[in-house]
């Protein structure tokens, strides 16, 4: 008997071995390999004979961590939870809507709201930058004028340019959590509905004591992805406000445009490194703090 | 079972495909060394020039000429392997340095005598040149020049100081129409301004030298003509205010030419204004454009390598050159032709070319960029005091230097 | 009677404020539509209509004429298919034991996986190029579908086990006893209940596959082996070469493929992603 019980936990590895062995290969060697790197000398004077030189870089990186990294963690932290609290809500909404009965429409509705999902991001990134916010020629400003306002400059002041990324990042947002929200309202029970119906909840009382907590679990692990990377988010930041040549003067950074800035430019690769490896750990801590962690539906 | 085996297939598959692939499918063309493949990241119109001359090589040499995106940052990953770097790679002369240290490249005179190198304009050469050693083969230089629409700006009109420039500003800028625009924030453009106030952005000897009180000055004057200019820095919006005739004048690539051309514009080109302080003109960096060689091609391949160094050294690619996009030939001996010498662009970047400044092409370059970019967003842009601008981006930039170590 | 009269009210209020707002989400889009379409060759202009005032297709022309647009579309269709298999091979068994079975390191594993999201990737490409480079993986194929496969494994896992979980034990038990094998009651059982979510796994690899550029334009080498997101990236303009409206009209042309699988996937998708319930 103890024999087959050991034979059942090998199959299920066996079973869950190709998944793993292509996650440990593309996802696990690189952070291995980058903790690596980053006990070592690897620049631009060193890119072949590179030698061990134990926790200097870390050091290096945490006297660097100044102000300015002060500065940009918190905006990093506001960041992620006013795109999140926003990715939601809207979704929320949106999903809530999509499913009132009745609507013939809705497959057309939701092809076109997940649109931006089929472009890559730098694309659209782009689209927004010159397309909508540019002063001189941007539909934004064509409109002002239109109504009979001078040119804004939507990029270059601080608040300014924050909520233009943020709407940027809901709107290449949005498309995944509709999805996967519009997936879970579909799980939901109806007879749970019609009962509390009968007990006279209103649609207030229903979303928040039966249609929250249903579909909580579902949306948990895609909405802890989706956590870590808004944290992460470089491209809408950089590609909109920070670019060489294009900085529009407003002083943004999240917390992974300040780390390009002020160290994966110098080509130290070993410096570089130790930078990615502290974010890591302080996104986990992060994580940890505010006890994000999926729940298991089958325990 | 069934599932078993496709999961066990999957995993056998996977595991041949990397076995297999080890042996066979790297590029053939590495191990040939009758092939040499050049990465590029030029405009169609150079790369056919070039494609065309270097075919008279066939069958002896087979060149391919690739052009690949983010190729700085390619080389800096395959630059070491063989299997997968170029031969060559034809770019602007700034990222020597960082190759140079890296040691993935060869110095040209491990190729080419040095003495064949002389008919090559000094500048050109000097850029070429890191830690003593010559590590490109120069083709043609480019440098910004100062252009006007003649349908507002009369030839007699054109600003020979930047004083007449700040007038002639100060009385067309109006309504969405701008008397003189440029990249004002975007370091390769306003490095002109600091060169010409005789501030150095990167010293010789890789040291940030942003604090100076040339470039102090610099910024400041700057700054008034900054404030008669659009909100944006980037490309786009300069280049179309200027080809959509929105504005009189700019400073700008000579590859803007042929867009405004084609859109109809009688474009004139003039000499870069003198700034009125210093008595010298607007001082723009000068960019060579030439051909680098890998150290694993010059060691296994030498021979093709100097058969397509040679086409590129005849002075005849550079005329073609010069006609098909206006790239101004590094080859002295070219501006004795009437063909160059009737070439208005290219003829007025030699002239440039006399007070322009090289860029630098050390490492500590690559960080500069940022840095600059940042201070010049910090004063024309966010209105920040300028000698505390200049100073924390001289901190920053000692700094990233450091950490460059 | 009054009833029906306020849910018709209330649906035509619905349906009007859709319409308004995929107007507002598509306005970038309509904006690269109306650029590809228009003759006045910009990405900027004074005076920009929605509708092109001088009309051309001559954009798309080029786009199909002068780049090998084709090819790529058949690299990206290689590229994106064995992707999808291979995820859909590893990733389903692997979902289906974390979901239904426990044996130790179960949790931790699942729990470490979601964690790696938090690494940021900036710097892993030269990690994996050192990984594939020695294999002889760079510069083909299968070195590209390891590196999506791998990407979004996890994702897949997570996934999949989420909807495996809502899918009642109590099916598979009453297989087990008339005597069917793990392998027989995923393949017969529970795969044609998860359709759903294996659509939309297989969407969300697609997508991944089909906008990826950095590995694509990195990892190889040369134009013939382009996807169309690497070719797409080559075809963007800088200030010295490049032409935004052709560039417009490739990326209305790459995002056609997936907007048709997004319609044609779309009543697998709203039971797919997550949960579900039961209802085949």
């Amino acid at each position: 008997m103890k024999e087959s019980k050991r034979q059942q936990i090998l199959r299920c590895y066996a079973w869950a071995a190709p998944s793993l062995l292509l996650i440990l290969m593309i996802v696990i060697f690189p952070i291995l390999y980058t903790g690596y790197i980053s006990l070592t000398n690897m620049n631009v004077y060193h890119w072949t004979n590179y030698t061990f030189i134990g926790l200097k870089n870390y050091a290096d990186a945490l006297l660097v961590f100044d102000n300015g990294f002060l500065k940009a963690l918190g905006m990093t932290v506001v960041w992620t939870i006013v795109s999140m609290v926003l990715q939601l809500v809207v979704a929320f909404v949106l999903a809530s809507l999509l499913n009132i009965k009745g609507l013939k429409l809705k497959n057309l509705y939701k092809t076109l709201l997940i649109f931006p999902w089929a472009m890559p991001g730098y694309v659209s990134i782009l689209l927004w930058k010159t397309g909508m916010f540019n002063s001189q020629f941007g539909l934004l400003n064509q409109w002002m004028a239109k109504i009979g306002h001078g040119p804004v400059r939507w990029l270059n002041g601080d608040m300014s340019a924050f909520w233009c990324c943020t709407l940027v990042n809901l709107w290449l947002a949005l498309p995944f959590m509709i999805t996967i929200i519009d997936g879970a309202l579909q799980s939901i029970d109806r007879s749970f509905y019609e009962s509390a119906v009968l007990d006279g909840a209103n649609w207030l009382e229903r979303t928040f004591y039966i249609t929250v907590p249903m579909i909580k679990p579902i949306i948990g692990p895609s909405v802890v992805i989706t956590v870590f990377t808004t944290f992460k988010q470089f491209d809408v930041v950089y590609l909109l406000t920070q670019q060489v040549g294009a900085k529009t003067g407003a002083d943004i950074h999240t917390i992974m445009t300040y780390a390009y800035e002020n160290a994966f430019i110098t080509n130290n690769y070993g410096y570089s490194s130790a930078v990615s490896i502290i974010i890591f750990v302080m996104l986990i801590l992060f994580s940890v703090v505010i006890n994000m962690k999926p729940k298991e539906v089958r325990d | 079972m069934k599932k078993r085996v496709i999961s066990l297939l999957m995993a056998v598959s996977v595991m041949t495909g990397l076995t297999l692939s080890g042996c066979g499918n790297t590029s053939s063309a590495a191990s040939d060394p009758s092939t040499i493949v050049i990465w590029h990241d030029k405009e169609d119109a150079v790369a056919e020039v070039l494609q065309e001359q270097l075919n008279t090589l066939n069958p002896d040499v087979q060149v391919v000429l690739e052009k690949k995106s983010d190729l700085t940052e390619s080389l800096k990953m395959v630059g070491n392997d063989p299997n997968s770097a170029p031969d060559m790679y034809i770019f602007a002369h700034d990222k020597i340095g960082v190759y140079a240290e890296m040691g993935i490249l060869s110095p040209i005179t491990d190729i080419i005598p040095q003495e064949e190198l002389d008919v090559y304009m000094d500048e050109t050469i000097d850029a070429a040149t890191y830690k003593g050693e010559i590590y490109q083969l120069p083709i043609y230089y480019e440098t910004l020049l100062f252009m006007y629409n003649r349908l507002y700006m009369k030839d007699d009109e054109v600003p020979t100081t930047t004083e007449e420039l700040y007038q002639y500003m100060q009385e067309n800028t109006a309504g969405g129409h701008y008397g003189f625009v440029e990249q004002h924030s975007t370091p390769y453009y306003a490095a002109g301004w600091i060169n010409g106030f005789g501030g150095q952005i990167l010293d010789s000897d890789g040291n940030a030298n942003l604090d100076s009180t040339e470039v102090i000055d610099a910024l400041n004057y700057h700054k008034k003509f900054v404030e008669l200019m659009p909100g944006e820095t980037e490309y786009a919006t300069v280049n179309t205010l200027f080809s959509s005739g929105m504005a009189h004048a700019t400073i700008a690539g000579p590859w803007m030419i042929p867009t405004v051309k084609e859109n109809g514009m009688d474009v004139g080109v003039a000499a870069m204004p003198t700034i009125d302080e210093t008595g010298t003109p607007i001082a723009p960096y000068m960019g060579v454009q030439g051909v680098q060689v890998l150290r694993n091609a010059a060691e296994k391949k030498h021979d093709s390598v100097e058969k397509v160094l040679r086409v590129l050294m005849d002075p005849e690619v550079e005329v073609k050159l010069a006609a098909a996009s206006g790239c101004a030939p590094a080859n002295e001996s070219c501006y004795d032709l009437d063909e160059i010498k009737n070439d208005e662009v290219v003829m007025m970047m030699k002239q440039t070319a006399d007070h322009a400044v090289p860029m630098s092409n050390r490492p500590e370059m690559d960080v500069m960029w940022t840095v600059l970019g940042n201070l010049l967003t910090d004063v024309n842009m966010s209105d920040k005091d300028v000698t505390e601008s200049v100073k924390s981006a001289q901190a920053q930039a000692e700094s990233l230097i450091e950490s460059m170590r | 009677m009054q009833r029906k009269v306020k849910s018709i009210v209330g649906l035509t209020v619905v349906n009007v404020f859709f319409i308004l707002l995929c107007f507002v989400t598509l306005v970038p889009i309509l904006y690269a539509l109306s650029v590809s379409l228009n003759a006045n060759n910009s990405l900027l202009s004074v005076d920009f209509s929605f509708i092109p005032k001088a009309f051309t297709l001559a954009n798309y022309k080029a786009v199909f004429v002068d780049e090998p647009i084709m090819l790529w579309l058949k690299n990206s269709f290689v590229l994106a298919v064995s992707t999808l298999l291979i995820s859909l091979g590893t990733g389903i068994p692997a979902a289906y034991v974390f979901s239904r079975k426990t044996f130790p390191g179960r949790k931790p594993i699942l729990r470490t996986l979601i964690l790696l999201y938090a690494f940021p990737s900036l710097l892993s490409m030269t990690a994996l190029y050192k990984l594939l480079s020695p294999m002889g993986l760079i510069n083909t194929k299968l070195g590209l579908i390891i590196v999506y496969t791998g990407t979004e494994a996890v994702f897949a896992l997570w996934n999949m086990k989420g909807y495996f979980d809502t899918i009642p034990y109590e099916i598979e038990e009453a297989a087990m006893i008339d005597g069917a094998s793990p392998t027989q009651i995923v393949w017969r059982i529970v795969m044609p209940l998860a359709k759903p979510t294996i659509a939309v796994t297989a969407m969300m690899v697609l997508i991944y596959v089909w906008n990826e550029y950095i590995f694509a334009v990195n990892f190889m080498t040369g134009s013939d082996t382009y996807t169309l997101a690497a070719g797409l990236y080559s075809l963007q303009a800088t200030e010295m070469s490049g032409n935004w409206p052709i560039f417009a009209a490739a990326s209305i042309v790459v995002s056609i493929p997936i907007l048709i699988v997004f319609f044609a996937l779309q009543r697998n998708m709203t039971t797919g992603l997550t949960s579900g319930g039961v209802k085949g």
